[in-house]
C-alpha cells in the first residue's frame, strides 16, 4: 500500500505500574483497509486500540493522524479526527432510542426529534440495518446494539472505526452480516481495525493482520500470506497441538441411566417446554443461537432462577428435584460454570486459592461453624496444580490473571465440588488460544471420569469437537438431537436457524 | 498453612490507602490536640474517650459486618433502643438481670431474623427493608410499650444497671469490656467462621456466591442477627451510662450517620467485600478523637456536625482521587 497512512504509531509504549502493556509498537493503518489484531489475552491488543481511540495516552512515542502529530488526550480528540471505537460491552444508553443514541453528545442546541430520526434512519438504511430508529436501545439484542454503534460512527463521519472483539457475542449469521457491512464501509474509504480471537475471521475478512505477543507487535503482513498455523505460531511462539479424538466408546443414550432428566421446563419467555436427558460419562453439547434459552434452562436446573408455576419437572438420578437456591443443587452434586466469569463467576477481591477454596467450602464445609481454612487451601492448591493454573503472584487478585487462568479458576471452583453433573456455559469465551485447548481437555477428562457434562457453546467447532451428543435449542425448546457421527456444522445450523 | 491463607484473607491484602490516610490524620490530630488542648493527653481523658467510644465501636462492628456482606442496616439504632427498652422494662418489672438479658437477646434475634427474612427471602433491597423495619420497630415500641413516650428511666439502684456501669477490672469498665467482646466476636465471625468467608464472598460478588452454592440465605440471617445483637449490646451500654432509654436517638439520626461514617472512613466501601475490624478501629479513632478534642475546645454540637460532614466528603473525594475508577482500572485485568 502506498500513500500516507491515516493512523501511524511510532515507537509507542504504554506501561501500567512498571509493566509494559505495549512496548515500542510501530503500527500503521491505511485508508480503506480492514486490519485485524490477533493475540492472546493480555498481548496488548486492547491497549493498542485504546491508544488510537484516545482512551489512554502513551508513555512514549508518537501517534500521527494523516501524517500530523496528533495529541489524543481524550476520546473526544480522537472523534474530532474521525476515529471511533466500538467496545465489546456496548456503550449505548438503554433508556434512549436508537436515534437519540446515535447523535448522543453531538446534539445541536435545538434538537428536533424528527431531524434526528431522519438522519438516523438515513444512515441505518444506507447500511442496510433493519433497526427502527425509534426503538429503545435497551430492547435490542447484542448484535443489533453493536450495529447501532457502528452506525453511530458512520453518522459521525468516522474515517477510522475500531472494533473490539465485535463477533464475540454474535451468532454465525450475524457475524456474516457484520463483515458484509465492514466491506461496504471499506468501499467508502473507512479504515477499520478489529480485534478477534477467531483466527478464521481475521484470515478471511482482513486485508492485513498484525499479531501481538506479550505487549510486542511481532508481525504485520498481508492476510493472504498467513494461515492458521502461522498465526498461532506468531501468537504463542510455538505450534499449537490440535488434538484428535476418537468417538467415545460409551456413546449413545441407553447405555446408562440419565443423570439428569428435564421435562417440559418453562421459564418466562425464554424457556418453552424444554425436555432432554443427560447421561453420565459423556459430553452433551447444546448448540443454538444466543437467546435460545440454553443458559436460562441451566440456571433453572441450578435453582438460580425459578421456573414458571407448574413449569415442568426435573429429575436428578431418578429423584425429582426442585431447588429454591443453588446451594441445594450444589449439595446434590450439580455445578454450573458461568458464561460471564466477571459477572457471576469469580470473586475479584480474592486470589485463585481463595476462590477455589470457597467452592470447596460451599460443598463440603457447609455445616462447619469454623471455616476449615487449611483443608480449603489444600483442596484449592490440589486443583490449581491439576489444572495448571499459573498466577503472576499468589497474593494477586484473580483480576490480574489472564483470561485463560481466570476461566480455569472458575472451572476449578466448580470441579473441586466433585459434582455428578457440570454445566459448562461458554467455557472458552474470552480465553486465549493456548488455554482453549487446555480447557477443552479439562472438560473431556471430567466427562471421562464418569460425570455428566452439559456443554453450552455458541462456537460450533467447539461443540462438534467435544460433544458425544448434540442437542440444538431454538427459542426455548430442543428442536434436534444428533449423535456424534451424524452431526455437521451445517446440519446444526440448519436446525438452529429458521 | 492456615496462617498463610489467613494472611491472604480479603481486605487485608491490598493496603487500603484511605484507611492509611485516616490513620495519619488521626495521629496528627492527636499530636495537635495534645499540644494545643489542655487536658487532652491525660489518663483520665483517655478513659473518657474509651468509654465514650464503646457504644460507637459496638454499633460499628454490627454495621461493618453488614456492609461487608453488601448489605446495609438502617434499623440499627432503632434496634439498639428497642433492645434497651425490652431490657429496661423487664428489670423495671422486677425481673432479674439475667432473665431480662435473655428476653432481650431473644427479641433481638427475632428482629434480626425479620430483617434477614425481608432481604434474603422476600428479596427487598436491604436499604428499603431496614428503613421500613426501623420505622416499624420505633413505632411499635413507642406506641405499644411506651404509650407514646420517648423516654424510659432506668432504676439507678438496680444491680443489673450498676453492674453495667461498673469497673470489672481496674481500668476496664463493663462498657469497655463489651466493646472488646464486640470487636473479638466480629473478628472471629469474619476471619474464622465459615459464615465469615461467605460474608466476604457475598460482598464481593453476590451472584457468584449464590451460584457457587454458598449458603447466602443462612449467612444473611447470621449477619443481621449479629447486627441486632451488637445493637443490643450498644443499647445496654448507652442506657446504663445515661440511666435512660431515649427514642430521640433514633429520630434525630445523628448516631446512624456517625456509625456509617465510621465504617466508610475506615475504608470499608459500601459495595462490600472489603475491609475488616482494623478498618472499623481506624474509623472510630478519627471520629472519637475529633469529637473529644472539639468538645474540650467547647465547639458546639452543630459545628461538630458540620466538621463531620466535611470530613466524610473529603474522605470520599480523597478516595476517588487515590483510586480513580476509570477505564484503565476497570480493565486492568486484560490490558
Amino acid at each position: 500500500m502506498t500513500g500516507t497512512p491515516i493512523v501511524r504509531l511510532e515507537n509507542v509504549t504504554k506501561t501500567y505500574g512498571g509493566i509494559a502493556a505495549l512496548a515500542q509498537a510501530d503500527f500503521d493503518l491505511h485508508p480503506g483497509e480492514i486490519h485485524a489484531l490477533v493475540g492472546e489475552n493480555g498481548a496488548g491488543k486492547s491497549t493498542l486500540c485504546k491508544l488510537i481511540a484516545g482512551v489512554i495516552t502513551p508513555n512514549e512515542g508518537t501517534i500521527r493522524v494523516d501524517g500530523q502529530d496528533a495529541n489524543l488526550a481524550t476520546p473526544k480528540d480522537a472523534s474530532r479526527l474521525g476515529i471511533s471505537m466500538v467496545y465489546q460491552e456496548t456503550s449505548l444508553v438503554p433508556q434512549l432510542t436508537v436515534a437519540q443514541n446515535m447523535v448522543l453528545g453531538r446534539e445541536s442546541a435545538f434538537n428536533s426529534i424528527r431531524k434526528v430520526r431522519n438522519a438516523a434512519r438515513q444512515v441505518l438504511q444506507r447500511l442496510n440495518f433493519k433497526v427502527d430508529p425509534m426503538q429503545l436501545a435497551g430492547s435490542l439484542s447484542t448484535a443489533k446494539r453493536q450495529m447501532v454503534e457502528i452506525a453511530r460512527a458512520v453518522l459521525n463521519e468516522a474515517r477510522v472505526i475500531i472494533l473490539d472483539e465485535p463477533t464475540a457475542a454474535l451468532t454465525p449469521e450475524e457475524t456474516d452480516h457484520l463483515f458484509d457491512l465492514m466491506r461496504s464501509l471499506q468501499r467508502s474509504g473507512v479504515a477499520m481495525i478489529f480485534i478477534s480471537h477467531a483466527l478464521e475471521e481475521a484470515l478471511n475478512h482482513a486485508d492485513r493482520i498484525s499479531v501481538l505477543r506479550n505487549g510486542r507487535l511481532t508481525v504485520t503482513g498481508q492476510a493472504r500470506d498467513f494461515d492458521r498455523n502461522r498465526l498461532i505460531h506468531h501468537m504463542i511462539g510455538e505450534e499449537l497441538k490440535e488434538f484428535e479424538r476418537e468417538p467415545a466408546a460409551s456413546a449413545g443414550p441407553g447405555s446408562a441411566l440419565p443423570v439428569l432428566r428435564v421435562e417440559n421446563v418453562r421459564m418466562g419467555s425464554m424457556v418453552n417446554n424444554m425436555s432432554f436427558s443427560i447421561f453420565p460419562g459423556q459430553i452433551t453439547g447444546i448448540a443454538g443461537l444466543i437467546g435460545s434459552g440454553r443458559s436460562e434452562v441451566a440456571k433453572v436446573i441450578m435453582g438460580h432462577t425459578k421456573r414458571n408455576f407448574g413449569g415442568g419437572r426435573i429429575w436428578l438420578e431418578g429423584r425429582e428435584v426442585r431447588y429454591a437456591l443453588p446451594a441445594q443443587a450444589v449439595a446434590d452434586g450439580i455445578a454450573y460454570v458461568s458464561e460471564d466469569r466477571k459477572l457471576d463467576g469469580f470473586f475479584e477481591t480474592m486470589n485463585a486459592t481463595e476462590n477455589i477454596g470457597l467452592g470447596w467450602m460451599a460443598k463440603f464445609g457447609r455445616r462447619k461453624l469454623i471455616a476449615p481454612l487449611q483443608r480449603m487451601a489444600q483442596a484449592a492448591r490440589d486443583w490449581e496444580s491439576r489444572l495448571s493454573i499459573r498466577g503472576i503472584g499468589k497474593n494477586q487478585s484473580v483480576l490480574y490473571l489472564s483470561g485463560g487462568n481466570q476461566q480455569k479458576v472458575v472451572i476449578a471452583k466448580s470441579l473441586v465440588q466433585k459434582p455428578k453433573l457440570v454445566i459448562f456455559d461458554e467455557p472458552t469465551r474470552g480465553v486465549d488460544v493456548g488455554a482453549i485447548a487446555e480447557i477443552r481437555q479439562i472438560v473431556r477428562d471430567f466427562a471421562e471420569s464418569g460425570a455428566g457434562v452439559i456443554l453450552i457453546s455458541s462456537y460450533l467447532p467447539e461443540i462438534l469437537d467435544l460433544s458425544d451428543r448434540i442437542l440444538v435449542a431454538k427459542s426455548g425448546t430442543i428442536v434436534a438431537e444428533f449423535a456424534r457421527g451424524e452431526a455437521t456444522a451445517s446440519r446444526i445450523l440448519h436446525a438452529a436457524i429458521h | 498453612m492456615a496462617e498463610g491463607l489467613l494472611s491472604l484473607a480479603p481486605g487485608r491484602r491490598k493496603s487500603n490507602l484511605l484507611a492509611m490516610i485516616v490513620l495519619a490524620v488521626t495521629v496528627a490530630l492527636i499530636i495537635v490536640f495534645s499540644i494545643a488542648v489542655d487536658g487532652f493527653a491525660t489518663v483520665g481523658n483517655l478513659r473518657v474517650i474509651l468509654s465514650n467510644s464503646a457504644s460507637l465501636v459496638i454499633l460499628s462492628c454490627g454495621m461493618g459486618v453488614v456492609i461487608i456482606s453488601r448489605g446495609l442496616d438502617l434499623s440499627l439504632i432503632a434496634q439498639m433502643v428497642a433492645g434497651a427498652t425490652v431490657f429496661s422494662i423487664m428489670i423495671n418489672a422486677g425481673a432479674p438481670g439475667s432473665l431480662a438479658l435473655l428476653v432481650a437477646v431473644a427479641t433481638m434475634v427475632l428482629v434480626g431474623m425479620m430483617n434477614a427474612w425481608l432481604i434474603a427471602y422476600v428479596e427487598i433491597p436491604a436499604l428499603l427493608a431496614t428503613l421500613a423495619s426501623a420505622m416499624f420497630i420505633t413505632g411499635l415500641f413507642r406506641f405499644f410499650i411506651l404509650r407514646g413516650e420517648y423516654l424510659l428511666l432506668l432504676p439507678k439502684t438496680n444491680p443489673a444497671v450498676i453492674f453495667l456501669s461498673s469497673e470489672l477490672l481496674p481500668g476496664v469498665s463493663a462498657p469497655v469490656a463489651l466493646m472488646f467482646v464486640a470487636l473479638a466476636s466480629a473478628w472471629f465471625l469474619l476471619r474464622r467462621m465459615s459464615a465469615g468467608r461467605t460474608i466476604y464472598a457475598m460482598g464481593d460478588n453476590f451472584q457468584a456466591a449464590r451460584l457457587s452454592g454458598l449458603p447466602v440465605r443462612t449467612t444473611t440471617i447470621i449477619v443481621y442477627v449479629y447486627a441486632a445483637l451488637a445493637a443490643l449490646m450498644a443499647g445496654l451500654v448507652m442506657s446504663s451510662a445515661s440511666g435512660t432509654v431515649d427514642f430521640r436517638t433514633v429520630t434525630n439520626g445523628t448516631l446512624l450517620f456517625e456509625v456509617i461514617l465510621v465504617v466508610v472512613l475506615g475504608g470499608i466501601p459500601l459495595r462490600g467485600g472489603r475491609g475488616g475490624i482494623w478498618n472499623i478501629l481506624v474509623g472510630v479513632a478519627l471520629i472519637v478523637v475529633l469529637r473529644n478534642g472539639m468538645t474540650l475546645l467547647n465547639v458546639t454540637a452543630q459545628t461538630q456536625d458540620v466538621v463531620k460532614g466535611v470530613v466524610l466528603i473529603v474522605a470520599i473525594v480523597t478516595d476517588n482521587y487515590l483510586n480513580p475508577r476509570d477505564t484503565e482500572t476497570d480493565t486492568v485485568g486484560d490490558l
